[in-house]
């Protein structure tokens, strides 16, 4: 017997060795559970959500209370024979058909919900392209036309990183960002690429993933922020050795907050811009000038 | 159907008489090219063995790392390839390759050999009444194709590059392009060819035992008198036959993209989401290839210990039926959120809730089976109760990801992680467990420490749940898989407390299966001997001595009766063996 409480000393020792440190961190509200929501689709995936917590966990103590209750009811003891029975029909008709009714119920609130979810965005929505790669994001929005320039998904280069199609006039304006602004209140409406593989634009207060795939644009995802606040974009598909690294910040914002950010990025691009034909011009009247 | 059981048996295998046991075989013919389905199953087993301890502790240096991101890694850090790790401590390259080879290791090289090559060819034979398998020498080379495979995979941690990081599901194009890789070509090559032979092994193996459960059944073994576990090995085995190409199709694919300039999986002039549809319509059969035969194994272990028939055994078959077509049309749920279309997805959801029926059936059927039983709590006992609850745990959860809107949040989190882990762990290696400690008798003919045995169900159950139950809390929480360093987040910095948690319990996990095969070994010379029918079990491989001699049966078995007939009413003992007519007064049911 000595050696079995050894071991089980050992594997005590083991468990509580890790249980001072976890006591030691400062508690934070909520660590077991979603963080709160933060879009108006986060909190009806929410309601689904726990919808389903509470049916499986009623499912679970429902069935593990009978299951235990036979372990220890029916345990052997002296005297006792088991009951010879081979089963019963109707029990398995029941059975049968009581999950089948609770699943394809869940099925429907789910399709449902997933179309809802995917419906086609309010017009107001602001357009944000998010390009992923290894190992960051690119964020370009409109310009001040309101359109984003058109793209091609096998455009991407160095100098290109947009993928932007040349001499399109739509384009010419658009402005990028290296972090999501977005306006509280109204819809965002993103368009999802990816230059080299498979990332994929997870935030989990806004209860969304979604894998971004070279060569196509995924382009049904949207979302209503509800609450203003600083977010981390996370990567959750496994791209490579930066994965675990690949983020970017995503602030929502007031809706004035948001215009003047938006002001202030179509200024700054109309000015570079200007510098750019500036300079263009005065290197044509120099290349002119030197020119005997 | 009786007689039609006995209308074929190959010339070359009399049922008795396989490959002539009477001269005892050299060192070589018996433990190395050994062709007798005992010692192949055997083989498996062992080998299964030590890749557990291999896919274990790269599990237990992936939850070092969640637990202590940046720490050297104690005592055998530095043993660490250059690849994986500087100075002991993870790079986050390295830390990829430790999950991805995890989970390779875990499924290729642990639990398909252990349940379907160990189990599937000791049990198989004996169980159905027959001398051997219907092909020797394919089952031996079943074998060591798998252990070929398994070398491939572990020589890939040496290759230049190291092995293979993209994630078992190895999604292109990351998986197909080097340069995209850490340029681990050579190890994602081998990955391939690992998987490609180790797919030839599963292929050769599964139409070996087709053969033999259709054609060597002895007189009477009709197909609804076969024990459960021999059905679920059946239809593991279509499962195999229909499933295992694709996979090593996609995989020879990929070996061409990585390789000579192929562009099946790229951007441009391929598409990555082909690579997803082929991988997971063998991927998604394949939860069900490794789920399925401990199903079986357990409905084999309930009604000995609760001495009492099988609930429902027809409705236990036909639940797997349904499980094993079902499986077949599922595979888009994990293609959900892939850019897949969206009614596609939506079409596949249905499919999965309707999987989910044949499970909640046959847990409802394993709940019969203990009822008004007389319930004996032996280990074996213990890890097939738990199997129920576990797998219960690990199904529920699945519902979450198979409703789409949720799968929009879980899908790629901690949640899953639990979730599969419910089921291969809780699940598959529960009911692996309890068969190694049911049929160890049989096997060597002693039996396994009872006390041990317990202290390893009790610590391993206890540490499991620890490990991987606050696991879904973390998934919700917001943790994504596959990330080498959760602190980089801000949302995930306050939810450390619970990884050190899980690390600290499955490090005990780890602990708790030095116990195991310690007995497991002790036993072999230590055990109290066993005798012929130590459980008073009614299926066949109990009526012969243990171990079984060469050739098995001294005269093929004739059965009379299915496999569960404990209790029977107007009977002096409590169980009737299949291979013994029912005594005068017995009140048998016939169902």
């Amino acid at each position: 017997m000595s050696i079995v409480h050894r071991i089980l000393f050992l594997v005590l020792a083991l468990l509580l060795a890790g249980t001072p440190e976890v006591a030691a961190e400062p508690r934070v509200a909520n660590i077991y559970w979603a963080p709160e929501a933060a879009t108006t689709g986060a909190k009806k995936v929410d309601t689904l959500l726990n919808f389903i917590f509470y049916l499986t966990a009623a499912v679970f103590v429902l069935t593990q209370s009978v299951y235990i209750y036979y372990l220890v009811k029916y345990r052997r003891r002296p005297g006792r024979k088991a009951y010879y029975s081979h089963g019963n029909n109707k029990l398995e008709i029941i059975w049968t058909a009581i999950p089948t009714a609770i699943f394809l119920g869940l099925v429907i609130y789910s399709n449902r919900l997933w179309s809802e979810l995917h419906s086609t965005p309010p017009d107001d929505a602001v357009k944000v392209d998010v390009v992923s790669y290894q190992f960051g994001w690119d964020f370009r929005y409109a310009g001040a036309d309101g359109q984003l320039g058109k793209m091609d998904v096998h455009g991407y280069s160095v100098d290109n990183k947009f993928g932007l199609v040349e001499g399109d006039a739509a384009g010419q304006d658009d402005f990028s960002a290296t972090e999501l602004v977005i306006p509280v209140g109204r819809a965002t409406h993103i368009y999802l690429h990816s230059r080299d593989v498979i990332h994929s634009f997870y935030v989990p207060e806004f209860r969304l993933y979604q894998a971004a795939v070279p060569g196509r644009t995924i382009a049904w995802v949207w979302f209503e922020p509800t609450r203003t606040g600083n977010f981390e974009l996370a990567c959750s598909q496994i791209c490579g050795s930066g994965h675990y690294n690949m983020k970017a910040p995503i602030r929502v914002v007031s809706a004035e907050e948001f215009a003047k950010w938006q002001e202030g990025k179509i200024k700054a691009k109309a000015e570079e811009a200007a510098t750019a034909a500036a300079t263009e011009t005065v290197e044509k009247n120099l290349t002119a000038a030197v020119r005997p | 159907m009786s007689t039609s059981a006995t209308t074929f048996v190959p010339d070359a295998i009399p049922v008795n008489e396989s490959h002539h046991g009477h001269h005892e075989p050299n060192f070589f013919h018996k433990y190395i090219w050994s062709l007798d389905h005992k010692m192949i199953g055997l083989q498996y087993m062992w080998t299964s063995f030590f890749f557990l301890l291999i896919g274990g502790l790269l599990a237990m240096g992936i939850r070092f790392q969640l637990a202590y991101p940046g720490m050297a890694v104690p005592l055998i850090g530095a043993l660490l390839p250059s690849t994986v790790a500087i100075d002991g401590v993870i790079l986050p390259g390295g830390y990829n390759m430790l999950f991805t080879m995890h989970a390779t290791v875990m499924v290729f090289l642990v639990v398909m050999p252990l349940l379907i090559g160990g189990f599937g060819n000791y049990l198989i034979p004996l169980k159905i009444g027959a001398g051997d398998m219907a092909f020797p020498t394919l089952n031996a080379m079943s074998y060591w194709l798998y252990v070929v495979s398994g070398l491939i995979i572990l020589a890939s941690f040496f290759v230049d590059g190291g092995a293979a990081q993209s994630g078992w599901t190895a999604y292109a194009p990351l998986s197909s392009t080097a340069a995209y890789n850490n340029n681990t070509q050579i190890g994602q090559s081998l990955w391939c060819v690992g998987l490609f032979v180790n797919g030839l092994s599963s292929i050769a193996g599964a139409t070996n035992y087709i053969t033999t459960i259709v054609n060597m059944r002895a007189p009477g073994m009709t197909m609804f008198r076969l024990p459960l576990s021999v059905w679920s090995l059946f239809l593991t085995s279509w499962l195999l036959i229909l499933a295992v190409p694709v996979l090593s199709a996609a995989a020879a694919m990929l070996f061409t993209d990585l390789n000579f300039g192929t562009t099946f999986f790229a951007a441009q002039g391929g598409q990555p989401l082909l690579w997803q549809h082929l991988f997971w319509f063998f991927g998604h059969p394949e939860v069900y290839i490794m789920i399925l035969p401990a199903m079986g194994l357990v409905s084999e272990i309930l009604p000995v210990f609760a001495r009492k028939p099988i609930f429902g055994y027809k409705a236990m078959v036909w639940a797997m039926v349904a499980i094993g077509f079902l499986g077949f049309i599922v595979w888009g749920h994990h293609m959900f959120v892939s850019g897949m279309n969206l009614t596609l997805g939506a079409a596949f959801s249905v499919s999965t809730m309707i999987i989910a029926v044949p499970s909640a059936i046959k847990t409802f059927n394993w709940m019969g089976t203990v009822w008004r039983g007389s319930i004996v709590f032996t280990t074996p006992m213990l890890f097939a109760l738990a199997f129920v609850s576990m797998f219960v745990i690990g199904g529920l959860s699945g519902i979450f990801m198979a409703s789409t809107p949720v799968d929009l949040f879980v899908h790629n989190s901690y949640f899953i992680v639990a979730h599969i882990h419910y089921v291969l762990f809780g699940g598959s290696l529960f009911g692996a467990f309890a068969a190694i400690y049911f049929w160890y008798p049989k096997m060597f003919g002693r039996m396994m420490n009872e006390t041990l045995g317990k202290i390893h169900f009790f610590a391993t159950f206890i540490f499991f749940n620890l490990t991987f139950f606050p696991m879904h809390n973390l998934g919700l929480g917001g943790m994504m898989r596959r990330i080498a360093d959760p602190t980089v987040y801000e949302h995930l910095r306050a939810l450390q407390p619970i990884n050190i948690f899980v690390s600290w319990a499955s490090f005990g996990m780890g602990l708790a299966t030095i116990i195991f095969l310690w007995n497991f070994i002790y036993s072999l010379r230590h055990g109290k001997k066993a005798g012929n029918n130590p459980w008073n079990a009614t299926t066949l491989e109990w009526t012969v001595p243990s171990p079984p001699g060469h050739g098995n049966f001294e005269t093929t078995p004739t059965v009379y009766n299915g496999p569960y007939e404990y209790s029977v009413p107007g009977m002096e003992k409590d169980y009737l063996p299949q291979n013994e007519k029912a005594p005068e007064g017995a009140r048998l049911e016939v169902h």
